[in-house]
């Protein structure tokens, strides 16, 4: 009697989820749609299995408990539905089948086991609320179908139990299937199984899998009516989708330099915001860390339950969150559902500049100045080379047409500190017999801080005038000290049609290193870490060049805790030093604190916004040096030229 | 001290001589390079001259003169009196004279005029039209031969528009050949224009140079410099001509009658006290900035009360939150331009000093005398910050004691 | 110190802001002129509603025009050019305009960052239309219309304020004191309407023609002019400037409290 009623039971109740879940479905999915047109990469969605056994675990595997754990109650999961679906809903049975359900949901036990003993003491980064009762749901659900099961493969009297069993399973049936089929597409913690998948299909990055890099920020149409992102429905579609991939896993709230430093920014809660944004409901419901400083529930639209679309800056998320972000990618590179918060944080940083004007700090003065001067500081344009008087570089244009590598300078040059490096970098350039030439004072600024400051026209302006003015000239590689400008050369100018093939001065000279054009003494020894910039290693890959050219000189790195695709910002990222959102402390203080920790006397860098940021920590603290200063320390004297032994030999 | 002139002249030769075993050098003129060539620093050869050209010593003199010499006292010279009795043309110059005193400024447009009237064979005079009560003391210096005084009780206090309609009174009894005013921001520049707008001519702005029947201005907000030429009415810069030092003048006192009735839309309601704190930072004249090195912030800003500074701070000291972010100073945060700077425990990065390039006398008080700060300055004090500004607080409650003392015995005497 | 300005500013002002074109000190591209761009803030500040922004100038040119944009980014839907052929007098055609619209305060900057420069247009103004002129405003405190007067704050040396009542309607030449410019939006900025008048009478300024107009010289720093009466007094004074090194270095806490007070004094900053 209980064996047949049950599974009748059972079918109709698994039929009324599934159909409820795709009402579900097609509501998230008009949710999205509500989002600006993009590009849809349909082949995406046949390589969904791969991109999430390769690519998100790739990232997952950082931690290898959540990893195993996932991969158990995740494919237990996929397994059990399936064989639910099998059995139940088109009444195909067999023993095999029974079989496999029964294995799938004790894999998916076991799973949930680890899931819950992750959450007994979970750290501050977990979302907690319908998150914590996820562990039991999972439990539930595979423990219900496991022990319904079990009659089936014999390995139990079909009656055991009787109605009081019967009705338990039941219960346990609707609340598993319950948070498992509705909560997926009605906006439960299982929404990430649903959209999490089609995101990874549907990526507005598709370059990222596959071992693939974007990290070039995309190009804004200026002759839109709105420009950038002041509601929800301004995003694409396909952002509006990645936001509903979240899991709250806090992994970009634990990388975040911001949040570390007290900044009222939380690249999760941010994401969570979003959601909000689109879908209504209300932030007080978020159950994990606020912003720092914010109390959830005090914006204005804390009560906001949906329906008409509301603003997002300072009604959902206060201004200052979006400009305490460095961009310096932590959380993308953390995160394992590949969701793209720098992109929105610039998103919504674009509609505060262009339409609002409301650049916080010296934000407007900065803009300005490049408006004017070409430069952020605004000095006098045709100052630009005065740092170079004593140097007799070749000029583009005025000695020469053409040369082997053009040297970009950046705004180091309106610098004194980081005139040194350039300084470096020439002679190095001259020891190694290279072929290069400046622009000059036609060189502007690259256009990193202004459009990471949200102005895009200010950026484009900048990009186009570059560009003009190389296509005048002949070179076969840039080579420049600036991370920043050497991502933007790289990545950003190509929507402008502005192809290089651009060198870090790190990669530059060490391939100069290794067919041994320079040749450097490996007799260093110096108590040295290296931070690595974002702009060169995150965005860039070049984790391995800066390395090899220090060990070259013989040194063994003191690596830090936090260093290659984890490394911890400088705070100088993103026109953050510009906007000087107040935190609790300063993120240049905590990596120093990081490179002290090492005990280290020299901490070198690739970047002269990081040795800006990192020589204002207050000293004592280990002395800041480019790679390039450390390079001309080490040069061998014996077959370089003779005006090098010169100032090696007088200092 | 001896008045006489006392030679010593083997000091001298010694001195001149650069081989003599016992010559010493003021300073090395011949350095070793940082390549290890030996350099000679042509800058610090010679020494510039009264009329601005540099001239170089070779006689050793310059040595002499410090090593062998005592100095002979200065005698005070009457200067010769400068008359013009009948003369041919006036030139009217309206000062500024803040406070009844001639500012540098007031001077160097007496010193124009004076070059003015004098510059061709007629003889012209220099009437000085003063505004409010004269306190000058050095006024026969000025270049001065008349002088016109408006010292109604109306005159205390900003009236633009009647001093304008008495000028204009001026010009047409008067019919000066020219009519000059200083432009500043002290008046001048507001009267000038007025002047120029009533009488409806052409004023000549920002003059800096007139030679002959040219002068020079500058255009373009100080860009560019227009050769135009020379106007009835000119508003000048600070130092376009040297101001008259030579001679002294007769500042004759000129009765006009000048009844000007004008109607007066502008009332001043006097000066509001300006909170020290108040004055932003590239405005303020006075600045005691604090940094890392303050321990006691609290007698950081009494310091500044009782001295009436406005307050700024190192980038360390508002990144630690002492101070407000706006109070920053430097390349990154403001710059500054102010009369005296006094750095507290600043030790002086790079973009602090860029930031401080402008000022005018730079104090530092710092625990460390080997600091790029204490190299900028112009004093140092070296020590415990905090015992030091207790030093200067305990001698400022003394000194307004004494300087009150000091009011009386000016009164009596 | 300010009173809440719109309890004490009657509706309804009539308020007219004259801008031009400036011109970036160093880098001598066109931008959004200082003075009047903080002008024209006052005035976004003090009637948003009522607010005519004034351009007159040639409009040949697409650098002007673009400056003209910035100045619609900082919020403005509308502004009124007069189209003023190049090197001819604005005062004219402005005053016409003027007459015509009766503001009851105009402003504007103090002076112009380029040409002449002379600052002399607000004065011209304020004569012929017989206004009021209150040069070097920082804050306009209040504007009541009933009693025809409005209080202003007047910028003086070293961040001093002098208040000053003034009858309307008046001009006031707008101070680097004020408050800072907003920044200009992209967006307003590209969607912002130019209106403009073309003008009738123009008087061509035939003055300006003889002029030779140069790059600006840097000019001599004065130097410390002893006019001695023998050779020996000059030649003192020529080594005296040779002499003078860096600054004095104090160790004695009290020796250095009095040392700096004494220059405190003698710089009169007490
Ligand atoms: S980019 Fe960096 S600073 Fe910005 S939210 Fe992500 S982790 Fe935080
Ligand atoms: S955004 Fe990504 S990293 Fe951050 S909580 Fe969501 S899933 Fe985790």
């Amino acid at each position: 009697m209980v064996a047949d009623f049950l599974p009748n039971l059972i079918s109709i109740l698994i039929l009324v989820s599934v159909v409820l879940a795709i009402v579900g479905a097609v509501r998230r999915v008009k949710l999205w749609r509500q989002g600006q047109p993009s590009t849809i990469h349909w082949a995406g969605l046949l390589a969904i299995p791969r991109r999430y056994l390769v690519d998100l675990h790739h990232v997952v595997s950082s931690d290898k408990y959540i990893s195993n754990t996932h991969v158990a109650t995740a494919g237990g999961f996929v397994l059990t539905i399936i064989s639910v679906v099998l059995i139940y809903l088109l009444g195909i049975s067999g023993s095999i089948l029974n079989y496999a359900l029964l294995t799938s949901s004790a894999l998916m036990f076991v799973g949930a086991v680890f899931v819950l003993l992750r959450r007994r003491n979970p750290p501050a980064n977990l979302s907690r609320g319908p998150w914590s009762r996820l562990p039991f749901s999972l439990l539930i659900f595979s423990s219900s179908f496991f022990v319904l099961t079990l009659p089936a493969t014999g390995k139990l009297p079909a009656d055991t139990g009787g109605w009081m069993l019967a009705i338990m399973l039941l219960v346990g049936i609707a609340w598993g299937v319950g948070e498992m089929f509705l909560g997926m597409t009605w906006g439960g913690p299982m929404k990430h199984a649903f959209a999490g998948a089609l995101h990874l299909g549907l990526h507005r990055r598709q370059e990222r899998f596959g071992g693939g890099r974007s990290t070039g920020l995309k190009s804004l149409n200026l002759q839109k009516d709105k420009l950038g992102v002041e509601k929800a429905d301004d995003f694409k579609w396909n952002q509006l989708l990645s936001f509903d991939a979240c899991v709250e896993c806090g992994r970009c709230e634990k990388a975040c330099p911001a949040f570390a430093a007290g900044q009222p920014l939380n690249p999760k809660k941010l994401i969570q915001d979003m959601v909000v944004g689109m879908a209504g409901g209300s932030d007080a419901n978020f159950a994990g860390s606020p912003y720092p400083g914010v109390d959830v529930g005090t914006q204005p639209a804390s009560t906001y339950k949906g329906g008409e679309i509301i603003p997002i800056i300072d009604v959902l998320v206060p201004a200052k969150t979006v400009w305490s972000c460095t961009t310096c990618r932590a959380c993308v590179q953390e995160c394992p559902m590949m969701i793209e918060h720098v992109d929105a944080i610039v998103d919504m940083r674009r509609f505060e500049t262009l339409e609002k004007g409301q650049t916080p700090g010296k934000g407007a003065e900065v803009l300005e100045n490049l408006k004017t001067t070409d430069n952020p500081n605004g000095y006098a344009p045709e100052s630009r080379m005065n740092w170079a008087a004593d140097q007799n570089l070749a000029v583009f244009g005025e000695h020469v047409q053409q040369a082997d590598v053009l040297l970009w300078i950046g705004d180091a040059a309106f610098d004194m500190r980081n005139q040194r490096t350039l300084r470096a970098m020439v002679s190095l350039l001259r020891a190694a017999n290279i072929d290069f030439a400046v622009l000059g004072d036609k060189e502007c600024d690259s256009g990193d801080s202004a459009r990471r400051l949200g102005d895009e026209a200010t950026f484009q302006r900048l990009a186009k005038t570059n560009i003009t003015t190389m296509q005048q000239y002949q070179f076969k590689h840039i080579v420049t000290a600036d991370p920043h400008a050497f991502h933007c050369l790289k990545n950003e100018y190509q929507d402008f049609g502005g192809h290089y093939d651009v060198y870090h001065h790190t990669g530059f000279f060490a391939d100069l290193v290794k067919t041994e054009k320079i040749k450097l003494d490996n007799k260093k020894e110096l108590s040295l870490t290296y931070h690595d910039p974002c702009y060169l290693g995150r965005y860039n890959g070049e984790y391995d060049a800066p390395r090899y050219l220090l060990e070259a000189m013989g040194i063994q790195i003191k690596e830090m805790e936090r260093s290659k695709t984890k490394a911890r910002c400088c705070g100088g990222g993103g026109g953050a030093p510009v906007t000087d959102i107040p935190g609790t402390q300063r993120i240049p203080d905590m990596r120093m604190d990081d490179a002290k920790s090492t005990s280290a006397e020299i901490i070198a860098v690739g970047c002269p916004q990081c040795s800006l940021m990192l020589e204002g920590v207050v000293e004592p603290r280990p002395d800041v040096k480019d790679i390039a200063e450390l390079m001309l320390d080490a040069l061998s004297v014996q077959d370089s030229p003779l005006e090098i032994s010169l100032v090696e030999t007088h200092p | 001290m001896s008045d006489i002139f006392r030679r010593d002249p083997r000091a001298e030769w010694i001195a001149r001589n650069r081989l003599h075993p016992q010559h010493v050098p003021q300073e090395p003129l011949v350095l070793r390079g940082p390549t290890g060539l030996l350099r000679k620093n042509p800058h610090k050869i010679g020494f510039i001259g009264p009329n601005g050209i540099k001239r170089i010593d070779r006689s050793g003199a310059s040595n002499a003169n410090q090593l062998g010499r005592k100095a002979a006292k200065q005698v005070e010279v009457e200067l010769p009196l400068h008359q013009v009795d009948s003369p041919d043309f006036n030139i009217l110059v309206a000062v500024d004279a803040v406070g009844g005193r001639l500012s540098s400024h007031d001077r160097d447009t007496l010193g124009l005029a004076h070059t003015l009237a004098n510059k061709g064979d007629e003889k012209g005079a220099v009437i000085a039209v003063f505004f409010d009560d004269i306190t000058e003391e050095n006024l026969e210096t000025a270049g001065i031969d008349s002088l016109i005084h408006f010292d109604d009780k109306g005159y205390k206090s900003y009236n633009p528009e009647q001093r304008c309609a008495d000028l204009c009174e001026l010009v047409t009894t008067l019919r000066p050949k020219h009519i000059l005013l200083p432009d500043s921001i002290n008046g001048g520049a507001d009267l000038g224009r007025r002047l120029a707008a009533k009488m409806n001519v052409r004023p000549a702005c920002n003059v800096w140079k007139v030679t002959g029947d040219q002068l020079i201005c500058r255009g373009g907000a100080g860009k560019t410099d227009i050769t135009r030429p020379l106007s009835k009415l000119l508003l000048v810069m600070e130092e376009c001509s040297e101001p008259v030092s030579d001679t002294r003048h007769q500042n004759m006192p000129l009765s006009v009658d000048v009844n000007a009735q004008c109607q007066l839309k502008i009332q001043d309601l006097g000066n509001i006290s300006v909170d020290p704190n108040e004055i932003n930072l590239a405005e303020a004249g006075f600045i005691l900035s604090g940094g890392n090195g303050i321990t006691d912030w609290p007698k950081f800003h009494l310091a500044a009360k009782t001295l009436g500074a406005t307050e700024g701070a190192s980038r360390v000291a508002v990144d630690d939150g002492f101070m407000p972010r706006e109070r920053q100073v430097g390349a990154t945060g403001t710059w500054v331009t102010a009369k005296v700077y006094i750095a507290v425990g600043i030790s002086g990065a790079i973009q602090h000093m860029q930031g401080i390039g402008q000022c005018h006398k730079v104090v530092a008080i710092n625990s460390d005398d080997s600091c790029d700060m204490v190299k900028r300055a112009d004093l140092s004090a070296i020590g415990d910050s905090s015992e030091i500004l207790d030093e200067l607080l305990n001698l400022m409650q003394g000194d307004t004691g004494l300087s009150e003392q000091g009011n009386t015995e000016v009164k009596y005497a | 110190m300010l009173k809440d300005i719109s309890k004490t500013t009657s509706k309804n002002i009539k308020m007219s802001v004259l801008i031009s074109v400036g011109e970036h000190p160093l880098s001598a591209r066109p931008r959004r002129a200082e003075q009047d761009a903080r002008a024209l803030e006052l005035g976004l500040k003090l009637a948003p509603e009522s607010l005519k922004i004034l351009y007159a100038g040639s409009t040949g040119d697409s650098a002007a025009t673009e400056v003209l944009k910035e100045y619609m980014g900082m919020g403005i839907d509308q502004l009124e050019v007069l189209d003023v052929p190049p090197k001819t007098d604005v005062t004219l055609p402005l005053l016409e305009k003027l007459q015509q619209d009766c503001p009851d305060v105009v402003l504007t900057g103090i002076r112009a960052e380029n040409g002449e420069s002379s600052g002399m247009l607000p004065y011209l103004l304020s004569e012929q239309l017989n206004m009021a002129m209150v040069p070097a405003i920082t804050d306009i405190l209040c504007i009541d219309k009933t009693t025809g007067f409005a209080e202003v704050l007047q910028a003086l040396p070293r961040g001093q304020r002098r208040k000053v009542k003034v009858n309307l309607p008046f001009i006031a030449s707008v101070d680097m004191a004020a408050a800072a410019p907003r920044q200009s939006a992209y967006g307003s900025a590209m969607r912002g309407h130019l209106k403009i008048d073309p003008v009738t009478r123009t008087m061509h300024d035939a003055e300006q023609e003889q002029w030779q107009i140069s790059p600006a010289q840097a000019r001599p720093k004065r130097l410390k002019i002893v006019k001695a009466k023998t050779a020996a007094d000059r030649f003192k004074a020529a080594t005296a400037k040779v002499q003078g090194g860096s600054g004095k270095v104090i160790y004695d806490n009290k020796e250095s409290a009095e040392a700096i007070l004494k220059l405190l004094k003698d710089e009169k900053v007490l």
